[in-house]
């Protein structure tokens, strides 16, 4: 059987619907309920077998046989942003809005590939502190600037 | 409708939704411009800005990023032939062999014009239909608004393309299922919490929409990065645009296409699923079979009418996927469901009662889009210069910035740090799905319309004495989940004739042998 993109994708969403099938039994539903036309229920067990089908469908018959192309992607740089985002979202709070996002911004801009230090600095500290003051002066919209050993 | 006319200037002309429709305009086009980032990410971007306007002016402003988008796909179409979206790409076939031409400023003079003229009489069209719909709507029960969804869900993945049927019906489910995530809205139970807290109240719309377009995006962009050659042919692209100037010859003949483009548009965009792209196909096909063999001939190499074709339908088409938006509640595109899922957010439920109820949302939508369209061409033409500007600007400074837009755009919505890494988790998944080609559009429709959906069912079932008759009993429910069943049906149909036919032709001619 050959690994067309639409068997993965399909393979990949059948483990998906599997899952959720597997976890809309362990949706809780009181004795009176059970016996309800429309339950909390009904819908995700609807879902699923709809689900199941189709992913079913496009693994045995599938519309195109075009093969993934994975060489000449860069995995790596991509993975890193994907820690680098969630790193983000781990420190925006303890360290501030100001210093994370331009600590954000800067590895961002480095991993793609700018080295020179004034354009690092100059593409990202100056812009974080306007968006700040945009989003709290001139949108009411209020985030802590500063690392919490900074605060009162 | 006069006075609702009356009602939607009275609105739509103050100062401050004025100043909503120029920024609006501008930033979209500025979105929309980037390769990759099309009007579902430039509107998404904009939610967290809206969220804190009234409705009115946030639905506006909303509108305007859409009109202006879709400019600024065309003009990157233009110039580089990077469509941001699939609606431009038959803008590409004969605007970029235009700008190779050294006529660039023409092409977009042209596209500019063409979207201008293709919106504003859609716009009209729009006037006329709404109401009409939306009063006949109002006889509507939740079964029938159930097979409307089920219309709405079935046509977007119908009109997917050959071969990518199943795989946009396989989307619609993932999204459905992912609106079933959350407390269940009517027995107040638990669904797929997986015992996380922050999962009690659901997925949030705008978390997914900005994960799995603008990060999603930016990833792929990250992934696969440009080469030299593209990069110096953007930067080349935007500094030498040529004259903008359109002669009357010119005007005569684009007039034609754009009255007939307008009318197929709209025709098309009132369809739920259909949408701007195959309007955009369809009038560059149309009008190329009217040009005859001669003028013909011409397209794909820089014709007039192959530009102002594409132009004007794609733009009458979005205008044309507010009639199912605004009268029947159910959006006919990925973009028009964004704004729903926006609209929900403000607490107005789009439908036949908008009309009755908040007649200053319903009007101010409609005239904004010929003010929309206005500024489209007094203000965003003469900047394209300095707009296209923009595309010589290195990935290396863009991407960084729109991850950062895209992630804080939800944090300032919840402040739950929960949901950055939620929208880290769903970007791996749309990346993957991306890669190979899982369309992600189908997967919004199904996750905004999810809930609505459940709900009418349900009601629908309690009406029925928890029957499931209704499906075949009640003749509108019929007729509609019938047109859903032909939608369903339809590429089957089509593909099964075409080899059958094929068939006959080598048959006669081995016999002619």
């Amino acid at each position: 059987m050959m690994l067309s993109k639409d068997r993965i994708g399909g393979v990949l969403l059948l483990l998906f619907c599997l899952i959720y099938a597997w976890l809309s039994q362990d949706i809780r539903l009181l004795p009176f309920q059970e016996r309800a036309a429309f339950h909390a229920r009904t819908m995700p067990e609807i879902l699923s077998i709809l689900g199941i089908g189709l992913a079913l469908w496009t693994i045995i018959l599938p519309g195109k046989s075009e093969r993934p192309e994975l060489g000449g992607a860069d995995w790596l740089k991509a993975g890193l942003f994907l820690v680098l985002m969630s790193a983000y979202g781990f420190t925006v709070r303890p360290l501030g809005f100001i210093l994370s996002t331009s600590l954000f911004l800067m590895i961002g801009y480095a991993l793609l590939g700018e080295r020179k230090v004034v354009p690092l600095v100059l593409a990202s500290v100056p812009l974080v502190v306007a968006f700040w003051v945009l989003m709290t002066q001139g949108l009411d919209v209020f985030i802590e600037p500063w690392p919490g050993f900074l605060r009162e | 409708m006069i006075e609702g006319i009356m009602i939607g200037l009275g609105t739509a002309l103050t100062l401050q939704n004025l100043l909503f429709v120029m920024m609006g305009c501008l930033v979209g086009t500025f979105i929309g411009m980037l390769p990759g980032l099309g009007p579902m990410s430039a509107i998404a971007l904009m939610i967290p800005i809206a969220a804190s306007l009234d409705p009115s002016a946030g639905i506006i402003l909303m509108a305007a990023v859409y009109y202006g988008a879709i400019f600024g796909g065309s003009t990157s179409s233009i110039l580089i032939n990077a469509p941001g979206v699939a609606s431009t790409v038959a803008t590409s076939f004969d605007g970029y062999p235009m700008a190779k031409q050294g006529k660039a400023g023409k092409a977009l003079a042209i596209a500019a014009y063409s979207s201008f003229s293709g919106g504003v009489i859609a716009a009209l069209f729009l006037l006329v239909a709404a109401p009409f719909l939306a009063s006949v709507s109002l006889s509507f029960q939740s079964t029938d608004y159930f097979a409307l969804m089920v219309l709405g869900l079935v046509a977007v993945s119908a009109f997917a393309g050959k071969g990518d049927m199943i795989k946009a019906l396989l989307m619609t489910v993932i999204g459905l299922m992912l609106s079933t995530v959350g407390t269940d809205q009517t027995q107040g139970v638990p669904r797929f919490t997986l015992g996380i807290i922050d999962l009690i109240d659901g997925i949030s719309f705008l978390l997914l929409v900005m994960a799995t377009f603008a990060l999603s995006e930016a990833l792929m962009a990250i992934l696969r990065p440009k080469g030299d050659a593209d990069r110096k042919k953007e930067k080349e692209a935007s500094e030498n645009l040529g004259s903008m100037k359109v002669s009357r010859a010119e005007v005569r003949e684009m007039a034609p296409v754009i009255g007939r483009s307008s009318v197929l548009g709209f025709l098309i965009g009132v369809l739920p699923g259909a949408g701007a792209t195959i309007a955009s196909f369809l009038a560059y096909g149309t009008e190329q079979r009217i040009a005859g063999p001669k003028k013909g001939a011409e397209f794909g190499k820089g014709s007039i009418r192959g530009l102002s074709a594409p132009e004007t339908a794609n733009n009458a088409a979005a205008t044309g996927s507010f009639v199912p938006l605004l009268t029947l509640g159910i959006p006919g595109s990925g973009t028009t469901a964004i704004m729903l899922g926006a609209l929900i957010g403000y607490g107005i439920q789009p439908g036949p009662r908008l009309y009755v109820d908040q007649p200053e949302i319903f009007w101010s939508v409609i005239v904004s889009m010929w003010i929309g369209n206005i500024i489209l061409l007094v203000l965003n033409l003469p900047l394209i210069p300095y707009i296209a500007k923009v595309l010589a600007i290195p990935s290396r400074f863009l991407l960084p910035l729109i991850l950062f837009f895209s992630l804080i755009g939800v944090y300032f919505v919840s402040f739950n740090t929960f949901d950055i890494q939620l929208m880290v988790i769903f970007a791996v998944a749309a990346v993957i799905l991306r890669v190979l080609d899982f369309p992600m559009a189908p997967m919004i429709l199904g996750f905004i319309l999810g809930g609505m959906m459940e709900e009418n069912l349900r009601r629908a079932l309690l009406i029925n004495n928890g029957s499931w008759s209704f499906l075949w009993e009640r003749p509108l429910t019929v007729t509609i989940l019938a047109i859903a069943a032909a939608c369903l049906l339809l590429p089957f149909l089509t593909g099964w004739l075409r080899r059958v036919k094929d068939r006959a032709y080598e048959k006669t001619s081995s016999s002619g042998d």
